[in-house]
């Protein structure tokens, strides 16, 4: 009963265009001449956490990139369909993606820090952006740290290698680079699974407290983990949008049978 | 039919793979040795031996060549071919006698080094001067001071007086003043009056000699002025030899060559190696890397791409020579003859650029050397992880914002790599530069004091072609050759540095980008 006034869910057949954060319409992948993603529609609410599940090659990582249209580095790509943000189509010719991309922030499963300094990290995206005052970047960076949970670790060796950090504590730094930027939506690539389980608590922690600022869609093949974290879930399979509703719901009394079979570990 | 068991062939295997690289090791390790043995057979001073060749019998008879001083025995083996040689022509219907070498070590003989680069040697008699005295070796510190005072006298009024007068009378003639004009009859006596007082310094100093006597011991006199250093081979201590040797090594490095290439330093093959190989690097770094980078993040990966990435790979086969057939062709005959009708017209028809010099040769060098950092930067853009260009773009980076942010640092040791082996590369190269541009001997440097400083279109001189040039000469001379062998220790020196430095700023670079 506690759980449910936390978490207050809102019925995601009724979400109002303002509670929306992304709104993918008719969405189908190709990569490599292979269909991917076949038809998706669904509507990502705000300020709320979002999993993805399904086994490995279901598409769901291919979903969250075309969030922000990272599949666009591939080479054999093409796509059908439309994502909508903030009113607009994302995939819209004049959408500037470099920009949408500070928008919609990215994490990756393998921590992928640059080889420069912790300072650095924080402020590539914002150096990017043309912003070089020493005391905003400063500001920005203990504000980025502190919201990634890393501050109280590195705030005394900001300006070592970013290399010397642990691999949660990189993972941590990767998503306070992201935030850096003040992304509306965070997408996060298994961000938990080249850790162990005490940095994946920490990190998972971190999660929580994200939505209060952002949007957060995250693939994981971790069930307990997208029952833990998330608010809504929703399950892939070859590519089909199997089910999506809120995680009590799915996670317990699932409607589609393979989405049960699933959970149930009985397949994938 | 022999068997052998599981583990012999093991052990056959083992000691044969081990075998051929204990030979390779020898092998570099000996050549090495050589080179350096040889090389700086040139620093050591050389011991002195009389040699006298007499007619062959019981006793000795009288002798029938002059005695000779020579330094090492293998001087002392073509000394005396030479007069097996030329005894054989004088007798040649005569009965054949062989001569008989008497070789002494002499212990007080001096070695007399002259500014021009020889060395004599002889036996000291005595020091003569302007006063008709004579002096023993002790005054010659004094004797060398008044010489030195004297000189410079002389070259303070050539300075103050004379090349001025000279300039004066030069445009007094350019003018067309006519000969009896008053100025220039003032300008005339004062020159001769300058010339006068320098003629008789001139005297004075050549007054001032050193008297020896050779090995057949007659006497041979030498001005004081033109000798360099005097000492006795046959008595120096370690510690002078050594000192001599270094000596030696610092004007190797610092002084131009003399007496046809045999002696005296090296020092503008030095500077024209290491300036043709800085421009070379400078044309080739931002080259090769902009091509490889194209190549590995914009071309296209299909067919056209790996036909290009196979050409460029087979430009490293192709032979030196050809690159410097090419440049001569193209660069030389075509480019510079083109600059030269475009902007040089008023020299023609003595050509400015249109002939081999330092750009042309550096531009071919470069050419050259193209494929090794197109294809070791490749190789460094390769080793850049993949998560670093996807973090990169996911922060709204662009695709340049990522290439020279992200994926350039770290593929940097790839770069440095590359241009550092051709630089090696370029620094060793003798073929295609005697075509485009090294000589054997430049009358000047391509950097001096003149407008515009660096003279893109002037000859200079190579270590390699240097080396080229002296084993080319002295294939029968062992005296000259030392020189040669000197030099190549030196090149192999400079390639050897330049290829630890490569190695060690390609370690340090990665430490710094690749600990992931």
């Amino acid at each position: 009963m506690l759980k449910l006034f936390e978490k207050e869910t809102l019925s995601l057949d009724k979400l109002s265009d303002e509670q929306t954060a992304l709104d993918v319409r008719d969405l189908s992948v190709w990569l490599n001449n292979s269909r991917v993603l076949n038809n998706i529609n669904m509507r990502i609410p705000k300020n709320k956490i979002t999993a993805m599940i399904g086994q490995s090659g279901c598409g769901k990582s291919t979903l969250l990139s075309s969030f922000n249209r990272m599949n666009e580095l591939n080479q054999n790509y093409a796509y059908s369909g439309e994502v909508h943000m903030d009113g607009r189509n994302i995939y819209n010719k004049k959408e500037n993606v470099a920009k949408l991309r500070t928008q919609v922030g990215m994490v990756f499963q393998r921590p992928n820090p640059f080889p420069m300094s912790i300072y650095e990290n924080v402020c590539f995206g914002l150096r990017i952006q043309g912003k070089t005052e020493r005391r905003s970047l400063d500001d920005i960076v203990e504000r980025s740290l502190r919201n990634a949970a890393l501050w109280d670790e590195v705030k005394d060796r900001l300006f070592d290698s970013a290399l010397l950090l642990s691999g949660g504590q990189q993972q941590r730094l990767v998503i306070a680079r992201a935030l850096a930027l003040k992304p509306d939506v965070l997408l996060l690539d298994e961000p938990t699974s080249a850790l162990d389980p005490l940095t994946t608590l920490h990190i998972e922690e971190l999660i929580n407290q994200l939505k209060r600022t952002c949007t957060v869609v995250i693939v994981t093949h971790n069930m307990q983990q997208a029952a833990r974290v998330s608010d809504y879930s929703a399950f892939l399979h070859q590519g089909e949008l199997i089910e999506y509703s809120d995680s009590d719901s799915l996670f317990t009394m699932p409607e589609k049978k393979q989405t049960e079979d699933y959970i149930t570990g009985r397949y994938g | 039919m022999l068997k052998f068991t599981h583990q012999q062939k093991q052990n056959i295997t083992s000691f044969g793979t081990g075998l051929s690289a204990a030979v390779l090791l020898i092998v570099l390790l000996s050549l090495v040795f050589f080179i350096v043995l040889k090389g700086s057979a040139y620093f050591w001073p050389s011991q002195v031996f009389k040699v006298t060749t007499y007619e062959s019998g019981a006793e000795l008879g009288k002798p029938v060549d002059i005695g000779r001083f020579v330094r090492s025995a293998s001087d002392i083996d073509v000394f005396s071919q030479s007069i097996v040689d030329k005894l054989d022509a004088q007798f040649a219907n005569a009965t054949l006698t062989m001569p008989q070498v008497v070789v002494e070590k002499v212990e007080d003989v001096y070695q007399i080094n002259m500014h021009s680069g020889a060395a004599i040697h002889g036996f000291f008699e005595y020091i003569s001067t302007n006063e008709n005295t004579y002096f023993s070796l002790d005054a010659l510190n004094d004797v060398q001071t008044d010489v030195e005072l004297l000189q410079e006298e002389l070259s303070g009024i050539q300075n103050n007086h004379l090349i001025q007068l000279h300039r004066n009378i030069a445009s007094l003639n350019q003018n067309q003043v006519s000969q009896d004009a008053p100025a220039r009859i003032k300008e005339q006596a004062d020159f001769d009056y300058w010339q006068s007082r320098a003629d008789i310094l001139n005297e004075k100093i050549n007054a001032y000699r050193l008297v020896f006597t050779d090995a057949m011991g007659q006497r041979f006199s030498l001005y004081l002025k033109d000798i360099e250093r005097l000492f006795k081979p046959n008595q120096l201590t370690w510690v002078d030899k050594l000192s001599y040797a270094a000596e030696k090594m610092v004007a190797f490095v610092s002084e131009s060559p003399k007496q046809a290439s045999t002696s005296g330093g090296v020092f503008p093959a030095l500077f024209g190696t290491v300036l043709m190989v800085i421009l070379m690097a400078i044309i080739v770094a931002p080259f090769g890397a902009m091509a490889a980078i194209y190549l590995h993040e914009y071309a296209p990966n299909n067919k056209t791409t790996s036909v290009i990435r196979i050409c460029v790979s087979n430009m490293a086969g192709v032979p030196s020579v050809v690159y410097g057939v090419f440049g001569l062709g193209f660069f030389v005959y075509t480019l510079g003859g083109s600059i030269d009708e475009l902007f040089y017209s008023s020299a023609l028809p003595s050509p400015t650029f249109g002939t081999p010099g330092l750009f042309w040769a550096a531009l071919t060098m470069a050419l050259l050397t193209l494929p090794v950092v197109i294809v070791s930067t490749e190789e460094g853009l390769r080793r850049v992880p993949k998560g670093l260009r996807s973090g990169s773009y996911a922060l709204g980076a662009t695709k340049i914002e990522t290439i020279w942010k992200t994926v350039l640092p770290i593929a940097s040791p790839g770069i440095m790599t590359g241009v550092i082996l051709a630089v090696a590369r370029a620094a060793g190269e003798v073929a295609p530069l005697i075509l485009v541009g090294a000589v054997k001997f430049a009358p000047s440097l391509p950097i001096d004091g003149e407008f515009p400083f660096i003279h893109f279109e002037r000859q200079f001189m190579h270590l390699g072609v240097f080396v080229y040039d002296g084993a080319f000469h002295n294939q029968t001379n062992t005296q000259g050759s030392s020189m040669m062998f000197a030099s190549c220790m030196l090149l192999l020196l400079i390639v050897f540095v330049l290829n630890l430095s490569a190695i060690i700023v390609r370690n340090k670079l990665r430490d710094r980008y690749l600990r992931i």
